[in-house]
């Protein structure tokens, strides 16, 4: 799976757990973009993304996140190794 | 020495002038305000200036040895994590809590019939403990999850720990904000300065023309509940909450205002909770320093734990959360159970919320201002509520108060409530008025006003305010007893 294909997969998630119309996630995109985005969804989108991708965090990588750059290289890490 | 009195302006002067012309650089700056903040914080109580010395080395190890380990040995690095937060926790227990615990098993072992005698623990609770040993705590964390770089500069360390302004009673500042502004000289800037003393001003505005002028008709009130009606029990209710409000955002503008003159800033504490809709936005707003900090490293770790136990766990998680910010005010079960209040609202509010947004959709309610301010006026009762609970000495207190709801509504206790009307009404007006342009028209500006003429006007205003209406004593602040 290609980072494009995890941003895709992410945008649709995105969606559907914070109830937007759209959304076009980049790396640098944090919680301070997206009004929705707060500690109480937070964890409502990990547990999405763990299930639609097969994969799960740790409580110290999910804290580490400073962006979805950074959360996309975990699913790609998990993913690939 | 607190900010609103003369003594902490001449001792501010004497170390702000040699503070920008007498060091050449960082270094210089740095422990010539660890020196101040020593100074400072043993003028408050001396003898646990050791304590808070002794505790600073520990933690400045503990970061290092985090740092060192967390690549190599992760383990290692989890259990010193462990244990900086078990030392910041026992500390903490020890000072403020153990007293209480031992008072209530004491009663607990004879209301069951075993004698243990009378035990009173006389413990002296270090001003400030709940601030500075979070600043600790959090330190290592962010350290172990490496989203703060650790200092070897033991001076740099112990000034962001003991930094004068913010050691009694907050902000409660990270690492990674903070740290690096230290590790540059500050220059002295009229920017900052002039900035600086427009947050002090607003403070102290707050402070002494509204939260003291509200204050002894509002003690006068709950320290003697049962002589007074429902009439009055719910006219101080709202009134002690904006009390409590102007108390703590007018201290927290001072400490602000104070460290940016030093070209230092801290995190902010307060954005206008009063225009919270939600109680989760109002948390948002409020105390933002210790509830970020309460998020980050309690709600977070929590909720992640719990994360697949669906919405029970999210609840499981914010009752806990809130909990911890209700006993992080102290040892009493008045502050317990505003937690488990606050953290009941908290899971009603986030299990009605797709709900509540559906139904805004389908009534086209999301710009509508009645619907928004019915919100706001729900959200207003809903602390208000909180705050009787939180400003009671005890749970008796508390029902004894509520109970006093049922006795009928009469005459208003108006004895010095004159003072009131005529001074903190027009300043709680004001207060409201700047809120509210600060919310809804960011064009319009008074004390940053791009017109000279507006500003000074605003400035003379606020200080005339002050001058005619404030109490000026020199009042302590509700929070240092934190």
């Amino acid at each position: 799976m290609e980072r494009t294909d995890i941003f895709d997969k992410l945008n649709e998630i995105f969606v559907d757990v914070l109830d937007l119309d759209e959304v076009e996630l980049t790396d640098a995109t944090t919680a301070d973009d997206i009004e929705e985005w707060d500690s109480l969804s937070h964890v409502q989108l990990v547990v999405a993304i763990e299930k639609a991708f097969g994969v799960k965090f740790t409580a110290l990588e999910i804290m580490k996140w400073k962006n979805v750059g950074e959360l996309v290289d975990s699913i790609a890490h998990k993913l690939y190794s | 020495m607190i900010v609103n009195s003369i003594n902490f302006w001449l001792f501010f002067a004497a170390v702000v002038v040699p503070y920008f012309l007498c060091f050449r650089g960082q270094r210089g700056q740095n422990v010539w305000l660890l020196l101040a903040s020593y100074v400072f914080y043993g003028w408050a109580d001396w003898r646990i200036l050791p304590l808070l010395v002794g505790v600073t080395a520990v933690f400045y190890g503990l970061g290092l040895a985090i740092a060192r380990n967390n690549e190599s040995n992760p383990r290692r690095a989890s259990q010193l994590t462990t244990l900086g937060v078990f030392l910041g926790l026992g500390i903490l227990f020890y000072f403020k809590y153990f007293a209480f615990f031992v008072q209530e098993l004491t009663a607990l072992f004879a209301s069951l019939g075993v004698p243990c005698g009378e035990r009173t623990l006389h413990i002296v609770m270090p001003i400030g403990i709940s601030f500075f040993t979070f600043k600790l705590m959090g330190y290592v964390i962010e350290v172990h999850r490496q989203t703060a770089a650790p200092t070897r500069d033991a001076v740099e360390f112990a000034l962001f720990i003991a930094f004068f302004p913010t050691i009694l009673s907050g902000p409660i500042d990270r690492a990674a904000t903070f740290l690096p502004q230290l590790q540059q000289r500050r220059l002295y800037n009229e920017r900052d300065v002039s900035e600086g003393l427009k947050r002090v001003l607003w403070g102290l505005f707050l402070k002494t023309c509204i939260a003291d002028v509200i204050a002894p008709w509002t003690t006068a009130v709950f320290s003697n509940y049962a002589h007074h009606n429902a009439t009055t029990i719910l006219v101080a209710s709202p009134l002690y909450l904006i009390q409590l409000y102007t108390d703590f955002c007018g201290f927290s503008e001072m400490a602000i205002g104070v460290a940016r003159i030093l070209g230092l800033r801290v995190a902010e504490n307060f954005q206008r909770p009063f225009f919270a809709k939600n109680v989760a936005e109002y948390w948002r707003r409020w105390h933002m320093s210790l509830t970020t900090w309460i998020t980050d490293y309690v709600f977070m770790p929590l909720n992640v734990a719990f994360r697949d136990w669906g919405l029970w766990g999210l609840y499981a998680a914010t009752l806990l959360n809130l909990i911890a910010i209700g006993v992080w005010h102290g040892a009493n079960w008045t502050y317990f159970w505003f937690g488990v209040y606050h953290g009941l609202l908290l899971c009603i509010v986030t299990g009605l919320d797709k709900r509540r947004k559906r139904f805004e959709k389908a009534h086209h309610l999301k710009d509508n201002e009645l619907y928004a301010w019915s919100r706001r006026l729900l959200t207003f009762l809903c602390f208000t509520f909180g705050s009787v609970l939180f400003q009671a000495a005890s749970m008796g207190d508390f029902l004894g108060t509520l109970s006093r709801l049922g006795q009928g509504f009469g005459p208003l206790y108006t004895e010095e409530f004159s003072s009131l009307v005529i001074y903190a009404l027009p300043a709680t007006c004001l207060m409201f008025l700047r809120e509210w342009v600060a919310e809804y028209r960011r064009d319009i500006h008074f004390l940053h006003s791009p017109n000279m003429l507006i500003r000074l006007v605003t400035i003379a205003l606020l200080i005339s305010f002050i001058i005619y209406a404030g109490q000026l004593e020199g009042n302590s602040f509700i929070y240092f007893q934190f």
